[in-house]
């Protein structure tokens, strides 16, 4: 046949034939639908979550930045001198600026949310952003927001939202201080995006917001538009020492750059129910093609070519991973919209506020889930094509050619493990390159596991062989023939349900690591009784500070013996370019029960006495990890408002609280160089024979009216640091639960279409006169064996996998080193959910067995 | 002079006209349309009692008070050029609000921001170089808060940002302002006592009671300095004129607008024309004018002792706005007659605020059958925009 004839040759039959068999087997096209469908829509869920938390963030910071080009902030928390805005405008020509100074609140009235207060000059605002750029068509309005001190501008979203209305007085939380404002203006929008960032934001006049968040003096940043380089160096000339002059873009990314290694976890979790849908694919179509073989045999028998056989299974892939994968970008909208909620809360525990309103579906994260549905479908469907096309048409016909061909396949398959494996423990050995080659280790040892399963499968059999007859007579024989027999199939569901069970195990390790090793580092870290701080927006971080009166009535506080006082900043290491946390404290709160991963050797157990003498500062492992140190540096250099200073390293010490790093200095020290002395949290050690409960009390009445404090004692600030460790940790709570239902499909599917495919056979079985309760026990006997071994492979692969998500993953996403810490019931647990998958998977087909009509079983065919 | 209405709009159209585009997307309901209690605030009611220096300075019992400053000069080489420098202030109330922070027993009250205030600068300022036909127009505004601007009486300092006037020695001030074009830096020198304008400074502008203000103007001030277009440095001398004028009040309705006349001449007097023009164009009786003569005796001049003329037109391309163009004016009680005409067609001024034209102007005639020729300003306001619609919006 030469190929202009071939050209005119119609595929119609061919599609027909297909589409006979999808009518006889809806149900094994379903699964393999569905199984595309759940892969997808994980990854879809998460990219989409993701996605919403880093579009609220992104939208609510060009919402402010506007068309700002740069900006002038301070280096230390207190920020900008005012003086510099008037130095500004006063010594250089015409530069356009605007001073911005805002802060986090709680409002009552509008949900006890955090809202963005931020604080404008209107007569500056016109370049930057449009607002405020109406405010003379409606009367002289703005002049009352101008000059009445507490007066505010909300959306009028928002203010619809809550029922607020134009004259109302809302309740201002700004850390624990009650304050009040009045709404004397409405922002209405006819643009989408600005609605909803609006939606997170309260403006006042700058006095006001500088009163309100009690900052006077101070500015947040100075808002620039510079375009001309000449202007942007008269600009740097003219800033005094302790602030910086940075592009719009800079913080944005630093800040975007501290969740980078939480998403990048997020999205290989996504990519790892991917896999396992993967596995689930390569099943069915496999499935597709080996019970066509004797078709497909006749078929190029009479003259159907390769290259048309080709086309045809991977066109019935194609439609169902079309099928399969707009499914699931639907189902992973729906599951997007339920996490994103569990993300937003890890974000604002761990890094930013946000407050993600709407769920925001970019393009991409549709595109993203189609291409890879469809295209790990026919990779996966790519290989059972390959296989039949080139069987020639007399061995396809017989259909233990492919079972034999397995058989002869399992000593490559065995060095195959090898080469992953080896590959895996190569990138997870190569520091430099980071998470992304982690992660493709991960990976890579996951698979070689899969490539391992047919000849762990075959040798496991064989030893059950002959137990299984003792014990169980015939059937006890039959299954693991029948197991055998089927390889290319059983191997794969096996595979499938190992993946996922040791995913489960794996997790269940590490996060079980994760939190003895947390909880652990707070029993000893935490040994003030009684810790006082505002009550934070968040969760784990504190964003207001103490009233300085309250923080120096807190010191003479009846019945405290010690005061232990702190407060955080950002600071950049200038060796590093990152950005870290700095904490300045005025004592160990630990008492020097804290465990040090390294001390200065010169310094003895304890280095808090050279860390108070002024002599250095500690610093966190995380950002010795995140560096890819291979030991601690003799020194970091921070950026400071008095120019860059270098301090020496005293020790190391763990902190889970920060996957940035975080440094430790000395409150006098940080007093002297920073210029802030607030204080943002205070440990507290009750004197001997005091009660810690009537302390807590007697504190909260004190101070009640004038800032509402958080007092809590040392066991309920633990129960709420692992109430907020339980909570990140929930969402792969919910990845495994999914892992789980990816791979129970994978098992039904497969057994269903391996019992489906054997009717014949059973049929005779029937007929020469085995019970339907024995085919019954059979069948649950093959499935409970497959569920078995997939739980026990499961084992070893989910330690290897806990280690390398303890000692490789976590370290290089967050630098922190956990005690791996296992328990039996991680593994007990894991084999149950694998043998009680395969039972279940195994009822229904067992069920309709029974129900079998035996002649027409036979004739079948 | 009537520049009052000027200011109203450029209070009250606060971006408006600048961010009309913009303005689609966002829209602002607020509280209350007019919080402003223009009562509050004094009224020119009667001619007050001067006292130099200190009136000089601002004056914040009254709602709006501007320091205006225009001039003519030249190079050496005979080149000419027109300024344009104002400080105008608005107060939004007579008193600071205080901030009213909860106090409890050990609470540190929170001290008040530095930028809380009741009052807005803003500052017009344009070059106009004769020779090239090229007009400079820039306009800012701030709060007179944190140093940003503000106005003090002695040493006389008025200042927004890096434009200033600022006195130097007694009867010496600096006038410095820069853009990233042109910039301005000269020495004015006071030669004759406050010229005040009306009865005793007090000038009537409208029929009701307290429609006034309290003005009076230093002409014929001798100026020298340097002046920069666009990197080239000129070094130039001539006259300036100013006016300081203060008041809490607004005109008649039914006002479309007015021209004004500064005009100061080579034999060392000056004359200062105000015509407040009406819908039919017809003239407001309170039009009104003052002859200042070389030792400064002035003759004050009401809108019957004069005729106006317009000869010509001319239409801007850029509001399409139609301007008169040419003048002849006529004062019989002076025995005074003289042709106005702009030393360049384009001298409008598109602030962020409002549109009106404002520039150098020559005037050649006869007084006493004697040739008379000078040098000033014109300002024409109303041609652009309506002057009484734009301010219905206040209404």
């Amino acid at each position: 046949m030469n190929s202009t004839e071939s050209q005119t040759v119609s595929n119609r039959p061919l599609w027909r034939l297909a589409w006979q068999r999808l009518r006889q087997r809806p149900l094994q096209y379903v699964l393999c639908v569905l199984g595309i469908a759940l892969g997808v829509a994980m990854m879809v869920s998460i990219d989409l979550a993701n996605g919403s938390a880093q579009r609220a963030f992104s939208l609510s910071t060009d919402a402010i930045t506007g068309r700002a080009t740069h900006r002038i902030v301070a280096i230390s928390p207190t920020g900008v001198e005012e003086s510099v805005y008037t130095q500004l405008k006063r010594g250089v020509n015409q530069v356009a600026a605007a001073p911005v100074v805002e802060g986090y609140v709680r409002t009552a009235e509008l949900g006890d949310q955090p809202m963005r207060l931020v604080g404008v000059d209107l007569l500056a605002e016109s370049p930057f952003r449009t607002y405020f750029s109406d405010i003379g068509s409606s009367g002289n309005g703005w002049v009352r927001f101008l000059m009445e001190p507490n007066t505010i501008v909300l959306s009028q979203e928002t203010a619809a939202q809550y029922k607020v209305s134009l004259g109302d007085v809302l309740h201002l939380d700004v850390a624990g201080q009650p304050r009040s404002a009045k709404v004397v203006g409405l922002l209405a929008t006819s643009d989408t995006l600005n609605r909803r960032a609006l939606s997170n934001f309260l403006f006042a006049d700058i006095a006001t917001t500088q009163e309100i968040l009690g900052s006077v003096g101070r500015l947040s940043q100075i808002d620039l538009m510079v375009d001309r380089p000449q202007d942007l160096e008269a600009i740097a000339a003219l800033l005094p020492q302790g602030v910086k002059l940075e592009t719009a873009e800079a913080q944005k990314n630093a800040v975007q750059q501290m969740t980078a290694a939480f998403e990048l976890n997020l999205t290989a979790l996504s990519l790892l129910a991917l896999v396992v849908g993967m596995f689930l694919i390569y099943n069915t179509v496999t499935f597709s093609v080996i019970q066509r073989r004797p078709i497909f045999g006749v078929l190029r028998c009479i003259g159907v070519t390769q290259g048309q056989l080709f086309t045809l299974i991977l066109g019935e892939a194609a439609i169902f991973s079309l099928i399969g994968s707009v499914l699931g970008v639907a189902l992973g909208i729906v599951l997007g919209r339920s996490i994103v909620g569990l993300i937003t809360q890890t974000i604002n525990d761990f890094y930013f506020v946000i407050n993600v309103q709407q769920v925001t579906l970019a393009q991409s994260t549709i595109v993203k889930g189609l291409v890879i549905g469809i295209a790990s479908s026919l990779i996966a469907s790519a290989v059972p094509a390959i296989e039949a096309m080139n069987t020639p048409p007399t061995l396809t016909l017989q259909r233990s050619t492919l079972e034999d061909k397995v058989q002869k396949l399992l000593p490559k398959l065995v060095f195959a493990w090898v080469i992953s494996t080896g590959l895996g423990i190569v990138l997870l050995r190569w520091q430099s390159a980071g998470l992304v080659a982690a992660f493709a280790g991960l990976f890579a040892v996951l698979l070689g596991a899969a490539l391992l399963t047919p000849p762990l499968i075959t040798l496991a059999m064989r030893g059950f062989s002959p137990m299984g007859q003792q014990f169980l007579g015939v059937i006890g024989r039959l299954a693991p023939r029948d197991i055998l027999r089927s390889l290319s199939r059983t191997s794969v569901a096996i595979a499938a349900l190992m993946v996922s069970v040791s995913v489960i195990v794996g997790v269940s390790i590490m996060v079980g690591s994760f939190r003895g090793t947390v909880v652990q580092w707070l029993d000893q870290t935490l040994q003030a009784d009684i810790y006082v701080s505002p009550p934070s927006t968040t969760a784990n971080r504190v964003l207001g500070k103490l009233d300085p009166a309250i923080a120096e009535a807190l010191k003479t506080q009846p019945g405290i013996q010690k005061a232990v006082s702190y407060n955080d900043a950002d600071v950049e290491v200038v060796d590093f370019h990152r950005q870290v946390k700095l904490i300045s404290a005025n004592g160990d709160v630990s008492q020097g029960k804290r465990p040090y991963a390294w001390i200065r050797p010169d310094l003895g157990k304890d280095p808090w006495n050279a860390l108070n003498a002024r002599q250095g500062v500690i610093i966190s492992e995380a950002l010795i990890l995140r560096e890819n140190l291979s030991e601690p540096p003799k020194s970091v250099t921070l950026q400071t408002p008095e120019g860059d200073r270098t301090f020496p390293v005293l020790a190391v010490f763990y902190d889970y609280s920060s996957d940035r790093g975080t440094i430790i200095l000395d409150n006098d020290l940080y007093e002297a160089i920073w210029h802030d002395s607030s204080i943002a949290s205070f440990g507290l050690f009750v004197a001997p024979n005091v009660s810690v409960e009537e302390t807590v009390n007697a504190i909260r009445d004190r101070f009640q009216g004038q800032q509402s404090l958080l007092v809590q004692s040392n066991r309920s600030l633990r129960q709420g640091s692992l109430e907020i460790f339980d909570r990140t940790f929930a969402i792969t709570d919910a990845l495994r639960l999914l892992a789980v239902v990816v791979a129970f499909i994978g098992v039904l599917s497969t057994l269903m279409s391996l019992q489906l495919e054997r009717t014949r056979e059973l049929g005779i079985l029937r007929a020469t006169g085995m019970a339907p309760r024995q085919l019954g026990a059979l069948m649950l006997l093959e499935t409970g064996l497959m569920g078995t071994m997939a739980g026990i492979f499961a084992m070893p692969l989910g330690y290897a996998l806990a280690w390398i998500l303890i000692y490789v993953i976590n370290v290089r996403s967050f630098g922190w080193t956990l005690q791996m810490a296992l328990q039996g019931r991680y593994f007990w647990q894991a084999l149950l959910v694998a043998i009680i998958a395969a039972l279940l998977a195994g009822i229904y087909p067992a069920f309709r067995l029974g129900r079998m009509n035996i002649s027409a079983a036979i004739r079948q065919e | 002079m009537q520049r009052i209405l000027i200011l109203i709009c450029t209070i009250v159209l606060t971006f408006l006209c600048s961010n009309s585009a913009q303005a689609a997307t966002t829209q602002l309901t607020w509280l209350d349309t007019d919080p402003v209690d223009t009562t509050a605030f004094r009224k020119a009611t009667t001619p007050q009692t001067w006292h130099f220096p200190e009136d000089f300075g601002p004056h914040e019992d009254y709602q709006t008070e501007w320091w205006y400053y225009t001039g003519n000069l030249q190079t050496e080489a005979g080149r000419e050029f027109g300024f344009q420098l104002t400080f105008f202030r608005q107060g939004l109330a007579p008193t600071v609000a205080q901030t009213i922070v909860p106090k409890t027993a050990e609470s540190t009250q929170s001290p008040q921001s530095q930028w809380r205030g009741n009052q807005i600068y803003s500052a017009h300022f344009t070059i106009s170089d004769i020779a090239q036909k090229n007009f400079y127009p820039y306009d800012r505004f701030s709060r007179n808060r944190i140093a940003l601007a503000g106005a003090i009486a002695d040493p006389y300092h008025v200042w927004l940002e890096n434009w200033s006037a600022t006195e130097i020695a007694p009867g010496q001030v600096r006038l410095e302002a820069t853009t990233p074009e042109v910039a301005l830096d000269l020495m004015v020198e006071q030669t004759l006592p406050p010229i005040l304008q009306g009865d005793r400074g007090l000038s009537i502008k409208g029929l009701e009671p307290g429609n006034a203000s309290q003005y009076y103007s230093l002409v014929q001030q001798p100026t020298k300095g340097a002046l920069t277009i666009n990197g080239q440095t000129f070094t130039v001398k001539g006259l300036t004129w100013k006016d300081h004028e203060y008041s809490t009040s607004s005109l008649s309705p039914g006002t479309v607008g007015w021209d004004w006349f500064s005009m100061q001449f080579n034999n060392g007097s000056a004359l200062m024309l105000y015509l407040l023009r009406h819908d039919d164009g017809s003239l407001e009786t309170t039009s009104a004018g003052t002859y200042i003569s070389a030792d400064g005796k002035t003759t004050p001049l009401t809108f019957q002792d004069w005729q106006v003329k317009v000869l010509s037109t001319w239409k801007s391309p850029q509001t399409k706005a139609v301007y008169p163009a040419k003048w002849t004016i006529a004062i019989p009680k002076l025995d005074l007659t003289l042709q106005a005409q702009p030393l360049m067609p384009n001298q409008e001024l598109k602030t962020q605020t409002a549109t009106y034209w404002e520039g150098a102007a020559a005037f050649e005639g006869s007084q006493k059958d004697q040739p008379l020729q000078g040098r000033g300003y014109i300002e024409l306001t109303g041609y652009a925009d309506r002057l009484d619609s734009l301010l219905s919006v206040r209404n």
